[in-house]
């Protein structure tokens, strides 16, 4: 047997709660950092893509993705109150405690994307876990060509993260597109689908040297990748993170298992070619 | 490996060695009726054990993963977080684990040590652990109507992967193989003595002749293992087992080479909860139901699909370098609706005879 110390991948630890702040109705952003200091160094060479468990002792543990690019100088969670342990964290005030691990997955290749062209397309809270790669991106701008961004929601107050949207457009490295399902409350912007602002007039998409992210809800998933792929993208440059109910993170639980896959080591990441394969709904 | 040969009385003088060198053994006793156990040896019961006798339903894998077990302890005072990993690490020895199961700890040790994380509660219940391999010999007693070890190719004599392997020659005589280092050190003690070619040629015999004594024989395996890699199993035959399937959860419980978990919290003090995790079972609905309530897995038949193609798809045999299935035939025994391994293999087998105009075999 392996003579090497066995490390406890099961073991949490003790995170501290900084700060909250609302996004949107039920999402929060939760800033945090480790009680131990050398485990707060460690953890910051997660890659864009990958994901944590965190824990709410007690109540049970979960996974989430991380929003932050690992430059920047906060650690930090969004998170949906959706279960039990979602609305565990939902509780917590500045100053309580949890704990996390990780960071777990392939995470997003950003490396072999240089030179591309980049455009993010999400849905909802599907900002959320493309977040680290686009904060990535703008980082290195000068390794990618275009970098566009388009998001959709339901309604104007569903939108994510429209601050850093603003700042990212403002920075003058990406272009947002912003679109929502239903306007009210005196919205002057688009109104459709995620995938008519493809077709807006004053857009265009690159096809060729192109990496798409697609992220959001199984109905928008669907009909954005039909568009991608019939304005000529390949299965192989379109990209997405998966979600399944993980319950260790480490390939040895099995919930997360769908084909051949297990999401939590050989994903959450996967190219639109692998889904397809995987045989199950997204 | 080396062989020696030991007197029938002899025999559970091993389970004496093994005691002497500080383990704990858990050896197969007989209850009433069909019922069989495995227990931990103690003075009073040591005459009661069995060598000849069927395999109980409750694997052995519990000795290397307990069916509930305790990960970590938590401790909270005044807002501040204590997060103590509890191990177990027994010194133990298995004494008269079948081939099958042999074979079945072997696939736990590829799954939870290999790959990109190790479990170390596994490897801590694993490192002491003791082998001792009864070979299944006797048709009436042994072997069960269900066991197919014959066509998993795991038994009735395991290969490899034990400590030491016992055998009944008949005649009062046993054969005893050492698997490793550790059964090999064994042979010091006088009640082994050198075999000779005869005692060989026995062994060979009687091997022979038990193979013949399967009641299951599904030859099926590698020709079902293509098929359900390929994806060349028809939907409505999916739909055929699940029909079959009453979701009880019972053929992963039972199954030597099950390895999924569920991870729960619980309370148990004012101050202190415990993270234990339990076996959990992809047969049951809320397998993989996500927070919030989507489930991506809803029909009973995409469960079994699901269960089958981890058992059987090259994918997954060759990552492990070993099959999730060792032909124990307990899920067969289980199943109100049979739908255990060997009946899967057959109406896979059927199926695409049905689908394949190529496929010679069909009746
Ligand atoms: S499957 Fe084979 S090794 Fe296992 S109990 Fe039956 S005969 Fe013995
Ligand atoms: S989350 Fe446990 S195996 Fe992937």
């Amino acid at each position: 047997m392996n003579p090497s110390r066995t490390e406890n991948v099961y073991l949490p630890k003790v995170a501290i709660l900084d700060r909250v702040v609302e996004d949107i109705a039920e999402v929060r952003t939760f800033y945090w950092h480790f009680e131990d200091p050398a485990a707060q160094t460690e953890f910051k060479r997660f890659r864009p893509g990958q994901f944590a468990q965190v824990s709410l002792f007690g109540v049970g543990e979960f996974p989430a993705s991380l929003p932050p690019s690992p430059a920047e100088p906060e650690t930090f969670f969004t998170v949906r109150q959706v279960g039990s342990c979602t609305g565990a964290l939902h509780r917590l005030k500045p100053h309580d405690r949890f704990a996390v691990r990780g960071p777990y997955g392939n995470g997003f290749p950003m490396e072999q994307y240089r030179g591309k062209n980049l455009v993010f397309v999400a849905g909802g809270i599907g900002l959320i876990p493309l977040r680290s790669c686009i904060v990535y991106a703008m980082n290195h701008c000068d390794h990618y060509r275009r970098i566009q961004i388009f998001h959709g929601a339901k309604t104007p107050e569903e939108l994510m993260y429209l601050s850093s949207l603003r700042d990212w457009e403002k920075s003058g490295h990406a272009e947002c597109h912003l679109t929502v399902d239903r306007a009210c409350n005196g919205w002057g912007g688009h109104v459709g689908v995620v995938g008519s602002l493809f077709k807006k007039p004053g857009v265009s998409v690159p096809v060729e040297d192109t990496i798409a992210f697609v992220c959001g809800p199984p109905i928008m998933f669907r009909f954005v990748i039909r568009d991608l792929l019939a304005m000529g993208f390949e299965e192989r440059n379109i990209v997405s993170t998966l979600e399944r109910y993980m319950k260790c993170g480490v390939g040895k639980c099995g919930h997360c298992c769908i084909g051949t896959a297990y999401i939590c080591v050989d994903g959450p990441v996967f190219t639109y070619e692998q889904i397809k394969k995987l045989g199950e709904d997204i | 490996m080396k062989a020696r040969v030991l007197a029938g009385a002899d025999v559970l003088k091993i389970v004496d060695l093994l005691r002497r060198e500080g383990r704990e053994v858990i050896a197969p006793f007989c209850g009433r009726g069909r019922d069989t156990y495995f227990d931990i040896v103690t003075d009073a019961n040591r005459a009661d054990i069995q060598i000849h006798l069927p395999n109980p339903y409750y694997p052995p894998k519990r000795f290397v993963f307990p069916h509930i077990e305790r990960l970590l302890k938590v401790r909270g005072n005044d807002g501040q977080f204590q997060i103590e990993p509890t191990y177990e690490e027994p010194r133990r020895a298995l004494f008269g684990i079948r081939s099958c199961d042999v074979e079945g700890i072997w696939h736990l040790d590829r799954f939870y040590l290999g790959r990109d994380f190790r479990d170390i509660y596994y490897e801590k219940h694993r490192l002491n652990l003791f082998l001792v391999n009864i070979v299944c010999t006797d048709p009436a007693r042994d072997i069960g109507d269900e066991c197919f070890c014959v066509c998993s190719d795991t038994g009735p004599a395991a290969r490899d992967h034990f400590d030491l392997q016992l055998m009944d020659l008949g005649g009062g005589e046993f054969m005893a193989v050492a698997g490793t280092p550790a059964g090999e050190a064994l042979f010091a003690d006088p009640i082994f003595r050198m075999g000779t070619a005869a005692h060989v040629e026995r062994r060979r015999a009687i091997l022979g002749e038990v193979r013949r004594q399967f009641k299951t024989t599904t030859s099926w395996f590698p020709a079902t293992v293509r098929y359900v890699s390929e994806g060349r199993i028809p939907e409505k035959t999916w739909e055929e087992i699940g029909n079959r399937c009453l979701e009880c959860g019972g053929c992963t419980y039972v199954c030597p080479a099950c390895t999924c978990f569920t991870v729960s919290d619980r309370r148990v003090g004012p101050n202190e909860t415990e993270r234990v995790r339990i076996w959990d079972s992809c047969a049951l609905g809320g397998f993989t139901r996500m927070a919030g309530g989507f489930n991506p897995r809803r029909a009973v038949h995409d469960r079994r699909n699901r269960r089958f193609f981890r058992k059987l798809a090259y994918y997954f045999i060759q990552r492990e370098l070993s099959m999730a299935c060792v032909g124990c035939g307990r899920c067969a025994a289980v199943c109100h609706g049979d739908v255990g391994m060997p009946s899967v293999v057959e109406m896979l087998r059927r199926a695409s005879a049905d689908v394949n105009p190529n496929e010679p075999v069909k009746d």
